[in-house]
């Protein structure tokens, strides 16, 4: 028989010890968003705010299911917001660069 | 009235030629072309009292009348000039000019100005375009539209992702369950229950990584299994992989207690897989220096290689089932990783080195790639469950394989010197530390001397600690003699 009486609880790995092993796509998703959001909103630029709207999307693809639900969502709303807030003040469609 | 038609017509020629020599053409009258064109006396059948405005209106349908006349000729001269490859704007300007020149300069003055308003009204309109979020037309927000059809794509793919994911994970679980319900007593635990219950179930850590912790079996404290499937639920990592194909994979970390296995470090995986590994582990790059060896030496395919700290370590691993397994399944094996003193992937630390040395622990280690290639289906995870018997037959091995004296002697001095090499590195980091423990220990006692409000255990205090130090140099100084004379 080779079970044993003695059993081991799960320890969920720490991160802090092994920086390298965690994935920084979702964190860095989420700043890129923010600072996108920003630009959109303060130099009314439409693309930044789609932009930042495609940012916070991909940090929520790429999230951790212990990460906080609260920061995703606020980052979603921001970019959201940016992007209402453009086409508020200039309802032009956008142009493409080309 | 056809009569007094004819009659009227030479009067208001006549009429017209005094004005036309003084008339100025006002250049706000656009329209005096098309009244003309409309009704020749359109102006005389509206009179104004005022006679110069008539008089400035004479001249277009002056100047209309007899293009008018001469358009049916123009239109013949226009069609064989445009034959000719000519613009028909200029033929007109140019027939202009003809019908002026035409008129006596000695009855007609001021017909130069006229050519210059005929040609200011020649220049062309500026229409200015209708701002496009004016117009009805959904047409001019195709940039918006494209983007809004990304996202529902990137949500689409992201459903899809997941959802494949999530299934090739339940069907790696049921082919694995039931090897994992008989050889240990608690398959699945998140670690938030207090209690050893099994969940029977994985883990969900991310949308691509699934967990599963086993514990409950002879020879080994627990065993965590990583599902680390591809991020298909991420567009953008889909597009990459499209550069760049990569396969899931199948992580499984054995623990072990002391007793449970032997001092070595091994490692057999293939070519790549080893030269990395034996950068980046701790354990590897400190036991196992030498380069990796083909593993053709021991009967396994050529694109494998081994990493040992001694031979003998390789000859007790690689037995007859294990050689077996390895050459039948080589091509889903990554890498296979024992050792004794695991302690994970090298830290970079800014400043040097670490005082102390890493925890290790016995560990096993094995990476398995999913065949398939990314494009992996349900029934793929059940051609992994032989390597399932492989990584259970060798948690019993290393138990049992035990180093003879000289392996053990050798194993004992290879960690004996890793131990020292460390030591050395961080002599004058751990002597800098000792130090400003030494002066944190003498603050702290200052201070609760200053505190101390009673001033005749101050003073005592203060006396206690100028002895001790007093001792200290003593000591001190007898050591240096002591060094001195053996010099000697």
């Amino acid at each position: 028989m080779c079970f044993s009486n003695l059993l081991r609880l799960y320890k969920p790995p720490s991160t802090e010890t092994n920086p390298t092993l965690e994935d920084p796509t979702p964190d860095y998703m989420n700043l890129l968003g923010m600072i996108f959001s920003m630009c959109g909103l303060m130099l009314k630029l439409k693309w930044c705010a789609w932009i930042a709207v495609y940012c916070s999307f991909i940090s929520f693809a790429n999230s951790r299911s212990s990460e906080d639900t609260k920061q995703m969502m606020s980052s979603f709303m921001l970019s959201i917001s940016a992007v209402v807030m453009s086409y508020l003040q200039n309802p032009q469609p956008m142009s493409p660069p080309w | 009235m056809r009569s007094l038609r004819l009659f009227l017509i030479p009067t208001l020629l006549l009429l017209l030629a005094l004005p036309v020599s003084r008339g100025r053409y006002n250049d706000d009258f656009d329209d005096g072309e098309d009244l003309a064109d409309d009704n020749d006396f359109a102006e005389f059948e509206d009179m104004n009292d005022d006679p110069v405005a008539e008089t400035e209106t004479m001249p277009p349908p002056r100047v209309s009348f007899p293009s008018q006349v001469d358009d049916e000729e123009d239109e013949d001269e226009a069609t064989v000039e445009l034959e000719d490859g000519q613009d028909g704007f200029e033929d007109s300007e140019t027939q202009d000019q003809d019908i002026f020149s035409k008129y006596d300069q000695e009855e007609f003055e001021g017909i130069g100005d006229m050519e210059k308003t005929i040609h200011s009204m020649k220049d062309p309109l500026i229409i200015h375009q209708v701002p496009a979020h004016l117009q009805n037309n959904w047409e001019s927000y195709y940039m918006e539209i494209l983007m809004v059809t990304g996202l529902l794509a990137y949500i689409m793919n992201y459903i899809i992702g997941k959802n494949k994911n999530s299934r090739l994970a339940h069907a790696w679980f049921n082919s694995h369950r039931e090897l994992l319900e008989s050889n240990f007593a608690l398959v699945g635990d998140d670690g938030t229950s207090k209690e050893a219950v099994s969940t029977g179930k994985l883990n969900q850590e991310n949308e691509h990584i699934y967990n599963l912790w086993c514990s409950g079996r002879v020879c080994c404290e627990g065993m965590l299994i990583q599902l680390k499937f591809l991020k298909r639920q991420d567009l953008l990592n889909v597009l990459a992989r499209m550069m760049r194909p990569a396969c899931d994979q199948v992580q499984i970390k054995v623990t072990l207690n002391d007793e449970d296995m032997d001092t070595f470090v091994f490692a057999v995986g293939t070519k790549k897989a080893m030269a990395r590994l034996q950068k980046e582990m701790q354990d590897l790059s400190e036991f196992c220096g030498d380069k990796p060896k083909s593993g053709a030496k021991y009967g396994l395919p050529d694109s494998l290689a081994i990493l040992s700290e001694m031979g003998e370590v390789t000859d007790g691993v690689m037995d007859n089932k294990m050689v077996h397994y390895i050459t039948n399944h080589a091509d889903k094996i990554e890498s296979i990783h024992f050792s004794d003193q695991f302690s994970g992937p090298k830290i970079m630390q800014e400043e040097g080195q670490p005082l102390k040395l890493p925890e290790t622990k016995k560990t096993l280690l094995f990476t398995f790639n999913v065949p398939g290639m990314g494009n992996t289906s349900p029934k793929d995870m059940d051609t992994l469950l032989p390597l399932m018997n492989m990584v259970i037959y060798s948690i019993d091995k290393v138990k049992k394989l035990r180093l003879n004296r000289e392996g053990k002697q050798k194993a004992d001095r290879n960690r004996a010197r890793v131990e020292e090499n460390f030591l050395k590195q961080t002599h004058a980091q751990r002597q800098e530390a000792a130090q400003t423990r030494r002066e944190e220990k003498k603050r702290a006692e200052k201070e609760r001397i200053m505190n101390e409000e009673d001033p005749e255990r101050q003073r005592r205090l203060e006396e206690a600690a100028q002895r001790r130090e007093q001792k200290k140099i003593e000591k001190k100084q007898m050591k240096m003699k002591q060094i001195k004379v053996k010099a000697m």
